[in-house]
């Protein structure tokens, strides 16, 4: 114990001793969080579309509400209504606007017959992310009023969408703070712990520490404590800091007891790739081999952990592997616990996988680990 | 009881052998030297014996320990100081220091008197509140030295304690070592490439080369296993130089003289003490005596009589250029 506490301690005068790499690591998912939730944008928003109107009728009239209500709601679109289609084409075709309704002359008329109404929608397919998600919203919007004007023709039902949020109005740059803690953990995880082996090695320095009586468990657990206790203070941070400059207060909302389930689930992912890097690096010995590998890794178990895009649309060999990654648990967990107001028995599941990867991984670093030159 | 006891230890690396049977006894509280040009395996049986690696064949007892087999006592009863610098440089010396004896499970209490007494001793109690890294090379060799002694082992382990310092700070490190050879009745093990470090502090000397014990004995003994002698020179006037040579020749340590004009070059035993008597026989003869050079048989000349050549010879270490260093090492080779 006394070892394993002089291993700690040694650590972390060593960490802090560094305020740059300390600062680093909590500014950096930071900052990765305003990038992503910049860039990525998640649903599309305020896609501009042209709408030409050549019908003027009732059933026109009932496809612009709609369409009024989509750009209300989730902002999708906007619309323009152009009178010249000639003029809306060329917008399309100069990218002004992202994609081009015509409701055609007679629209309300067969609408009202219950045969088949037609609208035209022309896209600019040089945008293909874009073009489908105008295509979505429009499809949607057109053949829910086909359903109402056909099956429920009488009903006078509001104008107004169903709501598809189903849980706390959450922006897309919020819901990437899951994903931005669990990046704040990976670089954490590789950064301390099995890193310091690595550097000491590189250093020659292990040497020193092996002529003493600490044993492999001394070395690796103290390691991995250290690393555990700056990677949950530096997520925790980052959970915080990131929370706030996307506009949430956590803890206006989340009691003690989400707040110690979310730290254990901080704990548990920390530990779980504590191990894991001890596995992957703990026999080597040049820190240029941990940056690339790292780079990859980060990669490999971030981007198809959901953080980003939902694990239900990964095609299938991708699935498989989303259901063997710690992340995916971490992820899922913490947007359960943050915007859910979830109770233990919804993130059972998330907290089982993840301790025991966490014990299976730390067991097998520390079998993995060679004390000896 | 010998402190340090080997048997026949083979390290091979893939083809090559960097031990080849060595065997050794080291007598406790002696000073041994090992003495060996580059790449002789001198820190391959260091780190045998200090648990570092596994020998491929042979056996080691440390403190009475076999090293294969019960690691954790010799680790407990040796101090090592090993060949490159491993201070953290991001600690201080007093906080390296502690973390050191914690890791021995010291008290409280006995770390801060042995710290301060051993930090005392090697002169770093003013800069102990410093980071390691603002050392110097010397500064961190006598605070490693102090490391390796922190919990009082019996028996202490120097891979070339003196690399890379100057003539000034290698005679602190000497003098150090002497010290604490005294005041803790220490065993010492140190390997060198220096004559004068081996001579000064061994009580006995193995010379090892290509992974052998080529020769083992005090240095006085080594010095007599060799037929090279002293050799005196005089320079001399006044007489004709074949009864010169005739004289001087008669003199009974001297085995051999050759002549070089003026000039006596005399092949002798203990050359300091034959001088006075040899320029008193001259003179008896009426020969004036200009000029008296003395060269007196070092530890080199052992060592190239044993070895071949001058212990200056470096080997370049074999690094694989396409992996580098960067790979576990046995894929490195
Ligand atoms: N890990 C290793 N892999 C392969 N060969 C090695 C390894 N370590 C040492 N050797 C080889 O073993 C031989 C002995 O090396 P060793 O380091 O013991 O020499 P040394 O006497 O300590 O030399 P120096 O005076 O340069 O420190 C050398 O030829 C060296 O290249
Ligand atoms: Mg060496």
């Amino acid at each position: 114990m006394n070892r394993f506490k002089a291993i700690l301690e040694r650590d972390l005068r060593k960490f802090i001793r560094n305020p740059l790499v300390v600062a680093m690591s909590v500014l950096m998912p930071v900052i990765y969080l305003v990038i992503l939730g910049n860039s990525f944008q998640g649903e599309l928003k305020r896609l501009p579309v042209a709408v030409v109107d050549q019908d003027n009728g009732p059933g026109a009239e009932k496809v612009m509400e709609r369409l009024n209500a989509l750009e209300a709601g989730p902002r999708t679109i906007e619309t323009r209504k152009v009178s010249s289609q000639g003029f809306a084409m060329e917008g399309l075709k100069e990218g002004v606007f992202k994609g081009v309704i015509v409701i055609p002359p007679g629209f309300s008329r067969d609408l009202a017959r219950g045969s088949v109404a037609e609208v035209g929608l022309f896209l600019d397919n040089a945008e293909t992310i874009a073009a489908v998600a105008v295509q979505s919203s429009v499809t949607r919007a057109v053949s829910d009023l086909g359903r109402e004007f056909v099956s429920v023709r009488e009903e006078r039902t509001a104008p107004h969408l169903r709501p598809i949020e189903l849980y706390r109005k959450i922006d897309y740059d919020q819901t990437l703070i899951p994903g931005v803690v669990i990046m704040a953990i990976f670089l954490g995880a590789m950064t301390t712990g099995a890193f310091n082996i690595v550097m000491d090695r590189f250093l020659g320095v292990e040497e020193s520490y092996f002529l003493t009586p600490l044993t492999k468990k001394d070395i690796v657990m103290g390691l991995v404590g250290s690393g555990l206790l700056i990677t949950t203070i530096i997520a925790v941070v980052v959970l915080f800091l990131g929370s706030l400059i996307s506009g949430i207060y956590l803890w206006s909302f989340i009691g003690i007891d989400t707040l110690l389930l979310i730290l254990a689930v901080i704990v548990l992912s920390t530990l779980g790739l504590q191990g894991l890097m001890f596995v992957v690096m703990g026999r080597l010995n040049h820190p240029r081999i941990v940056g690339v590998l790292g780079g990859f890794l980060n990669v490999i178990f971030f981007f198809p952990s959901g953080a980003i895009y939902p694990v239900e649309s990964f095609p299938a060999w991708l699935k498989a592997f989303a259901v063997v990654n710690p992340e995916t648990y971490s992820v899922h967990a913490l947007r359960a616990l943050m915007f859910k107001g979830a109770s233990l028995g919804a993130v059972k599941g998330d907290i089982v996988f993840l301790a025991v990867f966490a014990a299976v991984s730390v067991a097998a670093g520390t079998a993995a680990f060679k004390r000896e030159l | 009881m010998y402190a340090i006891e080997t048997e026949n230890l083979v390290k091979k690396y893939g083809g090559l052998t960097a031990l080849d049977g060595v065997s050794l006894k080291v007598p406790e509280g002696e000073c041994f030297g090992l003495l060996g040009p580059n790449g002789a395996g001198k820190t391959t049986l260091i780190r045998i014996l200090t648990t570092l690696i596994r020998p491929t064949s042979g056996r080691a007892l440390v403190a009475g320990f076999d090293v294969a087999k019960e690691k954790a006592s010799v680790r407990g009863a040796i101090g090592v100081v090993p060949q490159a610098m491993t201070s953290d440089l991001d600690l201080t010396g007093l906080e390296l220091m502690d973390i050191y004896a914690r890791f021995y499970d010291m008290g409280k209490k006995e770390r801060r008197d042995r710290i301060d007494e051993l930090l005392t001793m090697v002169g770093l109690r003013e800069r102990a509140g410093d980071l390691v890294a603002t050392y110097s090379g010397g500064m961190r060799r006598r605070l490693e030295i102090a490391r390796g002694l922190v919990h009082r082992p019996s028996i202490l382990i120097l891979d070339e304690p003196t690399i890379g310092l100057d003539p000034q700070s290698r005679h602190v490190v000497w003098e150090l070592l002497e010290k604490f050879r005294k005041a803790d009745k220490l065993t010492i093990l140190l390997t060198t490439h220096y004559m004068e470090e081996a001579e000064s502090l061994s009580d006995h000397v193995a010379i090892i080369d290509y992974g052998r014990i080529v020769a083992l004995d005090t240095v006085e003994g080594l010095k007599k296993q060799i037929p090279q002698k002293d050799t005196i020179e005089l320079t001399v006037s006044n007489i004709d130089m074949g009864k010169a040579k005739e004289e001087v020749s008669a003199h009974s340590s001297v085995s051999s003289v050759a002549v070089n004009e003026a000039t006596l070059i005399i092949s002798v035993d203990n050359g300091a003490n034959a001088i006075p008597e040899l320029v008193d026989r001259l003179k008896s003869l009426g020969a004036k005596v200009t000029r008296v050079t003395l060269k007196e048989q070092t530890l080199e000349d052992v060592f190239i009589h044993f070895t071949g050549r001058p212990i200056r010879e470096e080997e370049a270490r074999k690094v694989s250029f396409l992996l580098g260093a960067g790979v576990p090492r046995q894929w490195g080779k």
